[in-house]
C-alpha cells in the first residue's frame, strides 16, 4: 500500500494549514469519539450514580452490589450462559452442516440451498420469535399440535418459554451468519492437503475427522466465539420468549431494570457496563484469534476449487436434511406469519380456520395510522443511517488506509468500538446521554438515527476498507499530478471506484437498520417508533394476528431492499 | 300597579336569570373553545402517555381529533410500568414530553409522587362521586378485573360461577393471569371475604393449579383465544365483547369482579398545557366519556352506561385509599405465586 499526497503543513508551525485536508482526520475523530465514546463515558458515570430522592443523585458503588450481589445473580449469570454457549453451539453446529453440504459434498441441487440458506438473515429478531411462539407455543403451537396427532401424544412435545426454547428460537435465525462465515472458510481450504490423505488411503470419514475437520478448527473457534458474544448481547428471544418463561439474561434485566418503579438507571447502568466488559472481551479474543489464525491460513496465490467430498448413498441423507432444514426453519416461519395475518384471531390451521380467513388484518392496517407513521420511521431511518454510515466510514476508511498520517490507527480503533457495545447497552447510553441534552432530540427519530449510525459504523468500514484496500494509488497520484486538489481526488476518482463496496455496505446498513430491535426498544416513542417496536408492542398488547400481517409486510420490504441488492451488485449473499 | 310592577320585576329576574345562564353557557363553551385555539396556536399536538388499548385508541382519539379539529394525537402507548419509566426518565434528564397521562390511579400517584403531575381541578369534575377523583386526576374509566374462558377448552357444565371454582383441581396447568394483578387479593380481602387470610387461603389454594403468567391483559385475552390456557383469572371485561362478536371462543364471568380505576392527570410543565387541558377536560365531560364508552371502554361518569355488559354484579371497588396498601398485598401476591 503505498499513499496518496495528502498536502503537508509546509514549514510546521510557521502558519496554520490553509488546505482542509488536515481538518478532514481530526473532524473524523471528533465525530467517532461523539458517537462511540461520549456515550459509554455517560453509562459509565451513571452506573455510580444512585437516587436518593426524585431526580437527586449520589456518587456510590452500591449499583454494582445490586447488579453483582442479588439473589438474582447467579440465575442469571447460568441463563445466559446456557442461553448464549448453547446457542453458540447449535448454530455453529446447523451453520457448519449446511455450508458442507453445499460447498464440499456432492448431495444433489445444493447448489439452490445456497441462496435459500441466507434468506433468515432478513427475517427480523422480533418475528422470529414471534413465528415460532406460533409453531411452539406449548398450548397452541402448530408444530406442537400437529406432532402431538401425529404421533398420538398425551401432551404438547416442546415447550417454546424455555432455555431451550430460546436457544432453538435463537439458532436458527443466527444460522445464516454461521453458515457465511463457514462458507467463506470452506471455499479458502486447500485441497491438497485433503487430496493426500486420500492418496494415502484414507477414507472420505477419516480424511474429513483427521484432515478438513483439524485445519478448521482455529476458525470454527472464532466464529462460535462471535456467536456467542452476539447471542449475549441479543434482546429479542429474551424479550419475547425469555422475560413471559421469567428465564432472564443480562439484556432482560437491563430492560427490566429501566422498565421498573421507579427505573433503577444505576442498577442497569452497572449491569450494562458488565455485559460490554464481556462483549469487548469476547470481541478482543475474537481479532487476537483470527489474527492468528491466519498464521495458519491456507489461502494461497494458487488457483484452486476445493475437492468435493463423495458422500456416496449418503448424499441422499444430505439432500434430506437440506429440505427438512429448509422445510421447517426457513419456509415454516414465514408461512405461520402470512397464514395468521389473514385470520381475524389466533386459531389453528384447519377447515374451520379456512372459512374465518379474510383481508380485515390488511384493511385494518391500511387505515391505521401508527403503523404508516412506524413504516415512515423506518425507511427514513434506514435511509439515513446507511448513507450516513457509509459517507462517514468511506472518509475514515481513506484516511486510515491512504494517508500516512501519524495516529490514524487511532479512528480505526475508534470505528471499530461501538461493535463491543450491545444494542441494549446503547439505547441506556444514548438515553442518559440525550435526555438532558440541550439540542431537543430525545424522543425524535433523530436520536434513533444517531444510534444505528454508531451501531453499524463497524459495519460501514469494513465495507468501505474492504473496497478502499483494492484501489491502487497510482490513479489517485495521477489525479494529484494533474492538479486536483484533495477533495477533487476523494470526489472524482476514489469515490466513483469504491462505489460498488459502498453500495453493497449501503444497502447491507439499510437492512440491519430496518429490523434493529434491541436499540430502539428504549429510545423510540410514540412518534418515532419505527417498525419493529410497533410489532412488539402490538405483540404485547395482544393483536397477534395484526402483528403477522405487518410482520409479512415488512418481509416485503425487505425483500424488495434485498432485491434491489441482487440488481445492483449482482452478488449471492450478503456480506459479514 | 303594584302587580304591573311586580311582573315586570319577575319578568327581568327571568330574562337576567336567562342572561346569566346563557352567559354560563357561553363562558363554559367559550373556554373550551379557547381552549381549542390556543392548542392549536401552541402547536396542535397532545403528546398523550396512556395505555389506552389500541383497539380502543383508534376509536376514542379520532373522535377527540374530530371535535377539535387542528389537534393530533401522538399516542405513546406501553404498559403502565413503562409509561411511568419513560415519563421519569425524561424527567430526570430535565425534559416534560408527556402532556397527558392516563393510566390505571396506581401509576398515576406513582407520577404524583414523583412531583410530575400538575394540581388541577376540572369544572368536569363536579359530576363526579369522591373516589373517583383527587386533588390532580379524575377517573376516565373503570376496568374489572373478571375470569373468562375458552368455549371450546371449557364444557359447559365446567363453566365457573365465582372464583372459588377454580380452586378445584380439574383447573391445573389450565389457567393463565398478569403477574401484576395484586388488585385480586387486596379485593378479595378487603371486599369479598374482608379477612385476609381467607382472601389468602383462597389463591394459595388456586396457586396450587398451576397458573402460567403472562404480562399485559390484552394479551391475556389473545392468548386465551388461541388455547394457550383453557381460563383467565384476571382477564378484563372489556376486552370480551370485541372479540366475541367477531367470532372468537370465548366468555366470561359476569356474577363477581374487581374493578380498578383509570385516572387521568395532566403532566406539571408539560410542553402543550392547553391541548393537555383540552383534552383531560373532554374526556372528564359527558361527551368525550360517552366516546370512551364507543370506543369499548367502561365509563366512570356516573350518568354514562358502557355500550356493552362489561360491569359485574357483584364489584369489589379499589379505591384511591387501598392503594396505599398496595406494596402490602403485592408483596403477598408475589409469595402466594412465586413472582419476582
Amino acid at each position: 500500500m503505498s499513499t496518496v499526497a495528502l498536502p503537508r503543513a509546509a514549514k510546521a508551525g510557521s502558519y496554520i494549514p490553509r488546505d482542509p485536508a488536515l481538518l478532514v482526520p481530526l473532524l473524523g475523530a471528533g465525530v467517532l469519539i461523539y458517537l462511540a465514546v461520549l456515550p459509554l463515558f455517560m453509562l459509565v458515570m451513571g452506573s455510580f450514580q444512585a437516587e436518593v430522592a426524585p431526580r437527586e443523585f449520589v456518587y456510590t458503588l452500591k449499583n454494582y452490589q445490586a447488579a453483582y450481589a442479588s439473589e438474582y445473580t447467579y440465575s442469571t449469570f447460568k441463563n445466559s450462559l446456557i442461553f448464549a454457549s448453547g446457542s453458540a453451539a447449535l448454530t455453529f453446529i446447523l451453520g457448519t452442516l449446511l455450508a458442507w453440504l453445499t460447498e464440499r459434498t456432492n448431495t444433489p441441487l445444493r447448489g439452490i440451498f445456497v441462496p435459500i440458506a441466507v434468506v433468515p438473515l432478513i427475517l427480523p429478531g422480533v418475528l422470529e420469535s414471534i413465528a415460532w411462539i406460533f409453531l411452539l407455543s406449548p398450548k397452541f403451537g402448530y408444530l406442537n399440535v400437529w406432532l402431538k396427532d401425529l404421533f398420538g401424544l398425551q401432551t404438547l412435545p416442546f415447550n417454546v418459554f424455555s432455555l431451550p426454547g430460546m436457544i432453538w428460537v435463537h439458532s436458527v435465525g443466527q444460522v445464516p451468519l454461521a453458515f457465511l462465515m463457514m462458507v467463506a472458510a470452506f471455499k479458502s481450504m486447500d485441497p491438497s492437503l485433503e487430496e493426500s490423505a486420500m492418496m494415502s488411503g484414507a477414507n472420505t470419514w477419516q480424511t474429513f475427522r483427521r484432515v478438513t475437520f483439524r485445519l478448521l478448527i482455529p476458525t470454527a473457534g472464532s466464529v462460535l466465539l462471535i456467536l456467542f458474544v452476539r447471542t449475549l448481547e441479543s434482546f429479542e428471544t429474551p424479550a419475547l420468549i425469555g422475560i413471559p418463561a421469567r428465564l432472564y439474561v443480562y439484556t432482560s434485566e437491563i430492560f427490566l431494570a429501566f422498565n421498573e418503579y421507579p427505573p433503577d438507571y444505576g442498577r442497569g447502568g452497572a449491569l450494562a457496563v458488565g455485559l460490554l466488559v464481556l462483549s469487548a472481551l469476547g470481541v478482543w479474543l475474537y481479532t487476537r484469534s483470527t489474527k492468528e489464525s491466519k498464521k495458519f491460513q491456507t489461502v494461497t496465490g494458487k488457483a484452486f476449487r476445493p475437492r468435493q467430498f463423495d458422500l456416496g448413498a449418503w448424499r441422499w441423507a444430505g439432500l434430506g436434511f437440506l429440505i427438512v432444514y429448509f422445510v421447517f426453519v426457513v419456509l415454516l416461519p414465514f408461512l405461520v406469519l402470512l397464514w395468521a395475518s389473514f385470520l381475524p384471531f389466533f386459531a389453528p390451521p384447519s377447515w374451520d380456520g379456512m372459512q374465518k380467513l379474510s383481508l380485515e388484518n390488511y384493511r385494518y392496517l391500511a387505515g391505521f395510522r401508527p403503523f404508516w407513521d412506524a413504516m415512515k420511521n423506518s425507511i427514513i431511518l434506514a435511509t439515513l443511517a446507511a448513507t450516513a454510515a457509509m459517507s462517514i466510514t468511506s472518509l475514515v476508511a481513506w484516511i486510515v488506509y491512504k494517508s500516512r498520517l501519524p495516529g490514524s490507527w487511532i479512528l480505526d480503533f475508534l470505528a471499530f468500538v461501538p461493535i463491543t457495545v450491545p444494542g441494549i447497552v446503547l439505547g441506556m447510553a444514548l438515553i442518559l446521554l440525550y435526555v438532558a441534552f440541550p439540542i431537543p432530540i430525545y424522543g425524535t427519530i433523530w436520536v434513533l438515527l444517531i444510534a444505528y449510525v454508531t451501531r453499524f459504523i463497524p459495519y460501514g468500514m469494513r465495507a468501505a476498507s474492504g473496497s478502499i484496500l483494492q484501489i491502487h494509488s497510482e490513479l489517485e497520484e495521477a489525479a494529484a499530478a494533474s492538479g486536483a486538489s484533495w477533495w477533487e481526488t476523494f470526489r472524482r476518482v476514489t469515490l466513483p471506484l469504491l462505489r460498488p463496496g459502498l453500495v453493497a455496505g449501503w444497502i447491507y446498513i439499510c437492512i440491519v437498520s430496518f429490523r434493529e430491535f434491541s436499540t430502539s426498544v428504549l429510545l423510540a416513542t410514540g412518534e418515532s417508533r419505527v417498525l419493529s417496536i410497533l410489532l412488539f408492542t402490538m405483540f404485547e398488547q395482544g393483536q397477534v394476528t395484526v402483528v403477522a400481517a405487518i410482520g409479512v409486510l415488512m418481509i416485503a420490504t425487505l425483500l424488495s431492499i434485498v432485491a434491489l441488492f441482487y440488481k445492483l451488485t449482482g452478488r449471492v449473499g450478503l456480506q459479514t | 300597579m303594584v302587580r304591573k310592577s311586580r311582573g315586570v320585576i319577575t319578568a327581568l329576574g327571568l330574562l337576567v336569570a336567562v342572561l346569566v345562564l346563557a352567559e354560563a353557557k357561553t363562558l363554559w363553551a367559550q373556554s373550551l373553545d379557547e381552549l381549542h385555539k390556543a392548542a392549536v396556536k401552541e402547536g396542535g399536538t397532545l403528546n398523550f402517555y396512556a395505555t389506552l388499548a389500541q383497539i380502543n385508541a383508534e376509536i376514542v382519539l379520532p373522535l377527540f381529533e374530530k371535535r377539535f379539529p387542528g389537534l393530533k394525537v401522538n399516542h405513546v402507548d406501553a404498559t403502565s410500568d413503562k409509561l411511568v419509566a419513560r415519563a421519569v426518565s425524561e424527567a430526570r434528564g430535565g425534559r416534560i414530553l408527556g402532556d397527558v397521562f392516563q393510566t390505571p390511579l396506581e401509576n398515576v400517584l406513582q407520577m404524583h409522587d414523583q412531583g410530575l403531575l400538575l394540581e388541577v381541578k376540572l369544572p368536569e369534575s363536579a359530576a363526579y362521586p369522591e373516589g373517583l377523583k383527587g386533588s390532580f386526576w379524575v377517573a376516565s374509566d373503570l376496568q374489572f378485573f373478571v375470569a373468562a374462558w375458552n368455549t371450546t377448552l371449557v364444557k359447559k357444565e365446567e363453566e365457573p360461577k365465582s372464583f372459588e371454582d377454580f380452586a378445584h383441581p380439574r383447573w391445573k396447568n389450565r389457567l393463565i393471569a398478569e403477574p401484576r394483578d395484586l388488585e385480586m387479593v387486596l379485593a378479595f380481602a378487603k371486599y369479598k371475604f374482608k379477612s385476609d387470610e381467607k382472601s389468602i387461603d383462597l389463591w394459595k389454594k388456586i396457586a396450587l393449579n398451576n397458573i402460567e403468567f403472562h404480562k399485559g391483559h390484552s394479551q391475556l385475552a389473545e392468548l386465551l383465544v388461541a388455547g394457550q390456557a383453557a381460563a383467565c383469572l384476571t382477564c378484563y371485561s372489556h376486552h370480551f365483547p370485541i372479540r366475541i362478536k367477531k367470532g372468537a371462543p370465548l366468555n366470561y364471568m359476569l356474577s363477581e369482579g374487581v374493578a380498578s380505576i383509570n385516572g387521568t392527570a395532566v403532566f406539571k410543565n408539560a410542553p402543550h398545557p392547553n391541548s393537555a387541558m383540552l383534552y383531560a377536560r373532554w374526556v372528564a365531560s359527558l361527551e368525550g366519556q360517552k366516546a370512551m364508552a364507543q370506543g369499548g371502554r367502561n365509563p366512570a361518569h356516573p350518568k354514562v352506561e358502557p355500550t356493552d355488559k362489561t360491569r359485574t354484579e357483584k364489584i369489589y371497588f379499589i379505591t384511591a385509599a387501598d392503594l396505599k396498601e398496595f406494596p402490602k398485598y403485592e408483596k403477598i401476591w408475589k409469595e402466594i405465586f412465586k413472582l419476582r
